[in-house]
Order: C-alpha cells, then structure tokens, then sequence
C-alpha cells in the first residue's frame, strides 16, 4: 500500500466520448468521468458489485446482450452506450420485473420523494402494469429490532442491507430468508435486529423497505430544512445532515465523507436527537435559595452574579479561589474565549477532565483515517473504540477486510467482530508487533501508565522503520480542541482531580462547570465531587437539562446543544470540522460563547474578537499537542492496569472492569425518550468459569460491594468473550453509577438474588 | 341650433337605454333568500371524505400540500395503530389544516390526491370576523362520522349540495353538462372511476 504500484490506463468510449481509467475499473464507475446516470439498486461503491437486479444494463458493442455496468470491468477499446432504444428496453422490462409485485405505497411510503425505485419508474418505467391478477401481498411494518421496521412489500431483494451488515459491520446478523416469491430480510439467528450502526441500512435501502422506527411518518423528504454539520456525539465527527420541520429536528442523515466518517453513521449519532426539544430542557437561568430551592432569573442578572462572585473571589482570596472545569463537548471557539476570559482573571485552575478520559492527544505519531484503514495491525488498548468513537471501529473493520490483524489489549470484552486476539497487557504485543508494517494504535485515554507503554512500543517500532499512527478515541466530542485551546491544568495549577480536592478543603470560592457532569463521570466518585460541591461558595453550571451536578449547582444556566450553535470543533485526527446551526434553539436558551462574552463584558476583561477565534484556535492545536500516554496526565489513584486482566481469585472478589456503552449518559441520552429501547440497563458481565465459581446465574440480581461504595441490583450476563475474574459493568448509568469504583479494583459480590427470586420479590 | 338638436337626441338615446332596462328581467337575484345554481365545477370550501366503512379515506400523504399553488395546507402524517385505527393502511393525518384565506380554489389538492380524500364542494359561505377562524382543521373538514361519507365531486347532482337551500335555475345559452362532458376530465370520468379503493 506504501509503494505505489503504477496502475495501467486503460481506453475506452462512453457514448462517444474518450474515458482513460485506471485497468479493473467497474464500468459503472468509469461511467461517472462522463457524468452520464446509470441507475443502479444493488451496487453501492462502497459495498461493491453484486450483479443482482439488472437495472444498470448498457450497451456494448460487439456483445450480443445488454450487460450490467455495475460487474464489468473496463476493456481497451470497449465502446459503451448507455442510453438508446435498446437500452431502454432492456431496463423497462428489468423496471416491470421489479415492480410486478411492488405494491402503490408511494404516498404513505417514508422513501416516497427520494426514492431511486420511483425515480427510475419515471425514468425507465411503463406507465400502465399488464399484471392481470392482484399483486402478491406480504406483511407490512414487521418489527426487525429495536430501530428497524421492515416493509417485505417493498423490498426489491438487492441486498444492499445484509451486504452492509457482513461487509461493513462484520456484523453478519442479516440475511436473505427463503428464497424466490417468500424471500424476505431478516436475522439468522430470529433475534431482533441489533446493530450500533443499523441506521445505515435504511439509508442504504434505495426503496422504503427499511425505515426508522425514529422517523417513520414524521415528515416528507420535501418538507425538511437540511443542514450540513458535524455529529458531535463522540470524537470521530461524522459529516451529518440535520433534517428539520416546523422547528422540530425530524431526522439526521450521514453525508458523503471519505476523510472522516466513510459516509457512516453510528446510531448514537444517527438517533439521539429527540432530547432537542424534550420538554424538560432547561430555558432560564435558575438561581437556588437559602432555602434550596430554584428561583427563575433573567440572564443579565445571572451573568451579573456569576460576574460579581469571580471578582469577590479574586479580590477577597485571589484568583487561586477560582476553578473552570468544561471543554470536552464544547467547540473550539468557546473553549477559547472560556480560557481566555478565566486566564484574563489569573484563573490558573482549568481542565476539561471531567470524567474519567486523562488526555486526547495522539502525540507525534498522530494518524489519518486512512492511515487506520490501511495498517496492517491495529491494536486497541482499554475500551473498544466501537462504544466510545463507533464509526471509527468501521475503519478498523474496514482494515481488517483489507487483510490486518485487530489485537485488543486490556481488561475489557470487545464488542467488535473481528478481533483477532485479545491480550492482558501492552507487553504481551511483542510478539503481534515482529511482522507488522504499518501499526496502528488506539487508546482510549484513560490509564497514562498503559499509555505511555504504548507510546514507548510506538516510538521503537517507529525507530526501526514500520510505519506508526496513533488515535485517542473517546466518547467526548471535542476533549482534543479543550487539550491544545488552553483548558488544561499548565505549570502545576491544579488537574481536575485537584480542583474538587482544593474544593473539598474548603479552599475553592468559585467553580464553574460548563456542560460536563462530574456526579457520573469524574471518577473521584459522586459522593466525593457531591462534598466539593457543597463546600464551594458558588458554583456555575451550563447544561441542557437538570443533570445530577447540575441540581447541585447554585447558579444553573441553560445552554444550547450542538446542533443549535455554530463553530468548529477538532475530530480525533486533529481536523477541524464545521459544526453549524440547524435547529431553531428553546427560547431562553444561550451558547456557552455567547455567555462567556457577556461575562466578559461584565468583568471587563478584553478577549480575542469573536470573528479570530476560529484562526486562533487552528492555530492553537500545532503548538500544544501533548505526547500519547504522557505519564503526566496519570491519576495517583489508578489502579495499575498491569493487573487487570490477570486471572483475579473469585473467591475472594474479582475486579471491576468499567465499560463504555454508547447509549450510556446522563444528558442527551437519559433525556431521550425516543432512545428508552437502546439505553442499557445495568448489568454486570461475567466469563462462563467466573460466574460458576461465583455461583452466579445468568439473569440474578447482583450487588458489588467495596467498603461503603455499591451498586445495587445489576442483571447478571454470562458471556464466552468476558476476560475471567473480571466483572464488567457500564459506566455512566444515573440509575446506576459505577464511578464511585476505580477501573480494575477489587469488588465483592453480594446479595446474589436468582432471576425467579428476584421476581417474586417483586411481585411481593 | 344644429347643436342642440344634437343634444337632445343624444340624451333621449341615452334616456331610452335606461328606460329598456327598466322592462328588462334583472341579472341580480335577492341573495341570501334566493340562490343560483353554481356551475358544475364551481370550486367552494373544502370537505375531507370517508369511506364507506367510516373510515378516513384521508391517508396523511401530503400530495395536497406539495402540489398547493398557495402553499394553504398543512398535514402532519402519524402511524396507525390497531387500538386507533383512523384510515385503512399504516398512515394518517394527525393535523391537517387548510387556510382557506390564502386558497385560491383552484382544486389542485383534489386532483392530487391519490385517495379522493380531499374535494371542494360548492359551499362557499365561510364570512367570518377572525382571519384566524378561516384557517379549517380536521374538525372542520371531515365529514362527521354520522353524516355520510362525503360527496365524490362526479356525484354532485348538477352540482348542487343540499344544504344551499333554494335553488332557482339560471338559464344559459350554454348547456354547461354537455361542456362539461367534452372536457378531458369528463372523458375520463366516462370511462373510469379513480382511486385507489373504495
Ligand atoms: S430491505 Fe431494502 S436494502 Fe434490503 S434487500 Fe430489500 S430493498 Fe434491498
Ligand atoms: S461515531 Fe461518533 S461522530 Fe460518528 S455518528 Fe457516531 S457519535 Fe457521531
Ligand atoms: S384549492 Fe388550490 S389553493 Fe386551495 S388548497 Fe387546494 S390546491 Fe391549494
Ligand atoms: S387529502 Fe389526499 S393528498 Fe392530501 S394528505 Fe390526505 S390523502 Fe394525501
Ligand atoms: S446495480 Fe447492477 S445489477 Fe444491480
């Protein structure tokens, strides 16, 4: 891949016109240089030729038959013709085929309006049926899974959904039932469809066969307002679209984008959009009484406190009385006038860690997406990227299709179907690392120790000539940008780590939190972050809804979310992506830059103008990249992962392994009542030996117990692919919140109810 | 003198005029107590149809609106459900709405319509004081549960519902039915008879 073979050109002529194209080109392809329109149903360039409907028939010269454009590959002096009487005839009877049984749904029908079946009946099709008989008919709105409804009327059979499903995802889960007149999609297995990335099949399907249970019926495509942006849901930043009508977002879809997302979405991205307009978003700025209570005030009058309490502060205890937590969700432009308004005050004490992520930048060996798809051996250490930056496993997959190895290292079960190994530790990749080329290495940012391992592995494989990228993949959208735009702790001023310890020793007077919820990320653990608040004279709060820190707050003001605001953000890859508005925000509700520069005004503090913040901030992230897994960024309290994943001894304990979910939150997610199928539950994940030794059944209630902390009542799962002497369970659960427990300490099982049990208990 | 016998002819010409009319039957007719019967085709407020069944022939698609000349429609589409079952098939309108202030009767909506749902009939009496009240919902538009399921527009007897009261017949030159059959849509409606069910 590195050494660039020369690729021969070949000739060829497009209805008379000259097209040189590189040899093995798809003839649907070459076609494009000629901007002449093959329709096509089964071919999608990314999943390639299947050959199955017939639709794209052309012509070509000295065969006796119409070919398909879409599984020939260019010959030297081919001469092609793809429209003409003859061609048109062969697609009008292909169109009569399709349509024999297609039922009129048109009007009622999602797809109705951007349809490719629709569009080519007009195209190439009769515009009277001969069918003499009624249309066969099936079932309609078939239940496929917890996102997906199937209309089995509608679908043609060009695969394009199950081809997604075993060439992208690896997934394999849907397939083509049956065969002939009683053909139909479905899972293998009978299960319902559950896919991270199940929406792309609906976008896929070029009829309305595959719908989203979010969408269906909501609106026609001619009624949505489109909007180009960035998902900020995780740090991939897939290109998205925003579809909205009469203010309210109906849909979002994905966009064309081979730097970024491969023109993928995961369903995170794809569907928690319902929270936009949840009725319980926040829409004055709330202030809370002696009494403890919150009072509605208007905005001049919080910016006005917020103002006065940072200038009582730094007159009465100076600026060291002052902390600034927020970045990691916020876009460029507001993490810099936020740091340039605090460090205007002689605000040392800022980070962007507010939960358990200790850094996001890749280092010197930082990588390209395409430099993820072409490695030849991925290894992912600590949480699988598919549930902290899920498009970003598609590129993984995508290696591996191409030939690579995908070796994860650390304590938890990866979720990705093409794992090859699976090791305990860093040290144990010696022996994968001999024969690879081109390696690639993802952390997920959280143990420095494991990291910086890595690095030292990275920068000797580097040494000996293979070629090397890093990735830092996490749920955050924007932690990369916080990093390099001033909102991290510089010359010793205090981590975030050390801002809720100055705040649990009273020494904190004002403690501004911007969209970030410490109670259920920061693994200081809530009871500790709930004691540093409460010993705080003031602490400020923007957030979308009443989260667990944000009750605790005593100035709360309400923000907007990305879809509502306009500026950039960093993607992993350290590109800067467009984020723009499309979505009419709640009345009342301001961005966190506008209120930082009323704040600033009010403080009469001189920030960069608005219209350089963008120059300033690309600028920004050349000069501070901080080293992959720099030992700096580790927290004394961490557990070393040296022992995670060591065969712990059941009998007295096993160790708690802290999981990603990408459904799993507080905010956007907990206040979506459109995602309630998607949100896990909590559970705990045993290996088959641990649960036996343990004597734990599949489906029993459990507790886990260190010391004072618990967590109560978790379902307990039984897996093959769970490391052994390991429970896992999901972090950042308000139901059930597991940062009160370090990744990788020692947990004792208690209070195990069996499933029939605990239901009787209930029915009690 | 040549000029005022010119004068007085002309204004006994002009007196004449008058005094024809005079004799004349008039064109007006005493509305509100006697009214005229409309043509055919004539194009009046809107009725939202049901089927036979009782079911609303109405399935939410929005062709109406997309194909509205005036932009006057509203319609928000919603799933069935076997508990609530509003119209045959998956989908219905949950809201549709017509300004009738800024429609134009051109009935483009009407021939939209895959399901012969929506119609304009020659009800034309809609004066009222609020812009706001001409803006007709659902509850204004179906046609209520108990009162029948709504006249098609090729089965309007000459065009006249029964609730415009008397009705005088207008003498024309013209025999507007024999017009109207030699149109394109009469042809049709000859011949065929549209929609999708029913
Ligand atoms: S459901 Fe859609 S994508 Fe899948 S085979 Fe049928 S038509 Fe193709
Ligand atoms: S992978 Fe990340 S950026 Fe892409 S759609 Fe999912 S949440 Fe959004
Ligand atoms: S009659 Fe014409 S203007 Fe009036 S609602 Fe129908 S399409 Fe619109
Ligand atoms: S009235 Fe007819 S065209 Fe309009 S939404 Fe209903 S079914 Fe569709
Ligand atoms: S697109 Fe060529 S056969 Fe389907």
């Amino acid at each position: 891949m590195s050494a660039r073979v020369d690729v021969k050109l070949v000739n060829l002529t497009i209805d008379g016109n000259p097209v040189r194209v590189p040899e093995g080109t798809l003839l649907v392809e070459a076609a494009k240089a000629v901007t002449t329109d093959i329709p096509v149903y089964c071919y999608h360039p990314k999943l390639g030729p299947a050959g199955l409907c017939r639709i794209c028939l052309v012509d070509i010269e000295k065969a006796p038959k119409l070919q398909i454009a879409c599984n020939t590959t260019v010959t030297e002096g081919m001469v092609v013709h793809t429209y003409g009487e003859k061609v048109d005839a062969g697609r009008k009877a292909v169109m009569e085929f399709l349509l024999l049984n297609h039922p009129l749904d048109c009007p009622i029908c999602d797809k109705g309006g951007e349809c490719d079946l629709q569009d080519y009946s007009m195209a190439y099709g009769a515009s009277a049926s001969r069918l003499a008989d009624p249309k066969s008919s099936k079932p309609k709105a078939i239940d496929l899974g917890p996102t997906i409804v199937l209309d089995d009327e509608r679908c043609i059979v060009c695969q394009r959904c199950s081809r997604f499903d075993e060439i992208i995802t690896n997934e394999r889960s849907l397939v083509v039932k049956d065969r002939g007149q009683r053909d139909v999609i479905a899972t293998a297995s009978g299960e319902p469809y559950r896919s991270n990335f199940s929406g792309n099949v609906t976008e896929l399907c070029p009829v309305g066969a595959l719908t989203s249970k979010t969408y269906r019926f909501k609106s026609r495509p001619w009624d949505n307002a489109r909007t180009h942006t960035t998902c900020t849901q995780c740090s991939v930043g897939c290109a998205l679209n925003v579809d909205e009508r009469y203010g309210a977002i109906t849909r979002t879809m994905s966009d064309e984008d081979d730097a970024v997302s491969d023109g993928w979405l995961c369903d995170r991205g794809r569907y928690n959009i319902a929270f936009y307009g949840d009725a319980r978003r926040i829409t004055t700025p709330m202030l809370r009484t002696p009494t403890g209570e919150f009072v509605q005030i208007g905005w001049d009058d919080a910016i006005e406190r917020w103002a006065k309490h940072l200038r009582d502060a730094v007159a009465s205890d100076g600026a060291d009385s002052i902390a600034a937590i927020g970045g990691g969700r916020l876009l460029n432009e507001e993490i810099l006038v936020l740091a340039q308004t605090m460090r205007a005050l002689g605000v040392t004490h800022l980070d962007w860690r507010a939960g358990r992520q200790r850094q996001a930048s890749p280092g010197a060996y930082g990588g390209t997406y395409v430099d993820l798809e072409t490695a030849d051996l991925v290894v992912a250490i600590g949480r699988p990227p598919s549930q902290t930056a899920p498009v970003l496993d598609l590129r993984i997959r995508k290696a591996v299709r191409n030939g690579a190895r995908y070796v994860t290292v650390g304590s938890h079960p990866s979720d990705s179907f093409v794992v090859s190994s699976h090791l305990a530790r860093v040290s144990d990749l010696a022996a994968h690392v001999e024969s690879a080329t081109r390696v690639a290495f993802v952390w997920d940012g959280i143990d420095a120790a494991v990291g910086a391992q890595a690095a030292e592995l990275a920068e000797s494989l580097a040494a000996r000539g293979t070629h090397v990228s890093t990735f830092v993949a996490s749920e955050q959208s924007n932690a990369r940008g916080a990093e390099a735009l001033g909102m991290s702790p510089q010359n010793g001023s205090a981590d975030s780590d050390g801002i809720f310890a100055a705040a649990r020793a009273g020494k904190l007077r004002v403690l501004s939190l911007l969209g970030v919820n410490p109670m259920l990320h920061h693994p200081l653990g809530a009871s500790a972050i709930r004691d540093a608040i409460e010993r705080t004279d003031f602490v400020v709060c923007t957030e979308l809804f009443l989260t667990e820190t944000a009750k605790l707050a005593h100035l709360v003001l309400p923000a907007r979310a990305a879809f509502e605001k306009s500026g950039h953000v960093y993607d992993l890859a350290g590109d800067v992506l467009a984020v723009n508005a499309g979505h009419t925000a709640p009345e009342g509700t301001l961005a966190d830059a506008d209120m930082l520069v009323a704040l600033a005004a009010e403080l009469d503090v001189t920030i960069a103008a608005p219209d350089s913040l963008h120059a300033q901030a690309s600028a920004a992230i050349v000069a501070t990249a901080t080293a992959f897994g720099d030992p700096k960024f580790a927290r004394a309290s961490d557990a070393t992962s040296e022992t995670i994943g060591s065969k712990g001894d059941a009998r007295n304990g096993v160790r708690i392994a802290i999981a990603a979910n990408i459904f799993s939150g507080g905010g956007s997610v907990y206040f979506d009542e459109r995602l309630a199928a998607l949100r896990p539950s909590p559970t705990a994940t045993f290996a088959r030996e641990t649960a036996a030794t343990l004597g734990v059944h599949a489906g029993d209630l459990v507790d886990l117990v260190a010391g004072e902390r618990t967590l109560v009542g978790l379902v307990a799962i039984i897996t093959d692919t769970a490391p052994s002497g390991v429970v896992t369970v999901i972090d950042g659960l308000p139901d059930a919140p597991a940062n009160e427990f370090a990744d990788g300490e020692t947990v004792a099982l208690a209070n195990v109810r069996s499933a029939e049990r605990a239901l009787t208990a209930g029915a009690v | 003198m040549q000029s005022v016998i010119g004068g007085v002819v002309a204004l006994a010409k002009g007196f004449a005029t008058t005094l024809q009319f005079a004799f004349q039957k008039k064109p007006t007719v005493s509305y509100p107590n006697v009214k005229i019967q409309h043509a055919p085709r004539f194009h009046g407020l809107h009725e939202l149809r049901r089927y036979d069944d009782g079911k609303e022939r109405c399935i939410g698609c929005e062709l109406c609106s997309i194909a509205c000349p005036a932009n006057a429609i509203t319609v928000i589409g919603a799933e069935n459900t076997p508990e609530d079952r509003r119209s045959p098939g998956e989908r219905f309108a949950a809201r549709y709405e017509i300004d009738e202030l800024r429609c134009i009767f051109c009935g483009l909506c009407e021939e939209a319509c895959p399901t012969d749902a929506i119609v304009l009939t020659p009800r034309f009496e809609m004066a009222d004081y609020r812009r706001s009240s001409f803006i007709y919902s659902k509850d204004r538009l179906l046609v209520p549960q108990d009162a029948g399921k709504g006249t098609a527009p090729d089965e309007r007897p000459n065009g006249i519902p029964s609730d415009l009261g008397s009705v005088i017949e207008q003498k024309s030159t013209v025999d507007i039915m024999a017009g109207y059959g030699a149109t394109h849509r009469g042809e049709i409606l000859k011949t065929e008879r549209k929609g999708l069910a029913g």
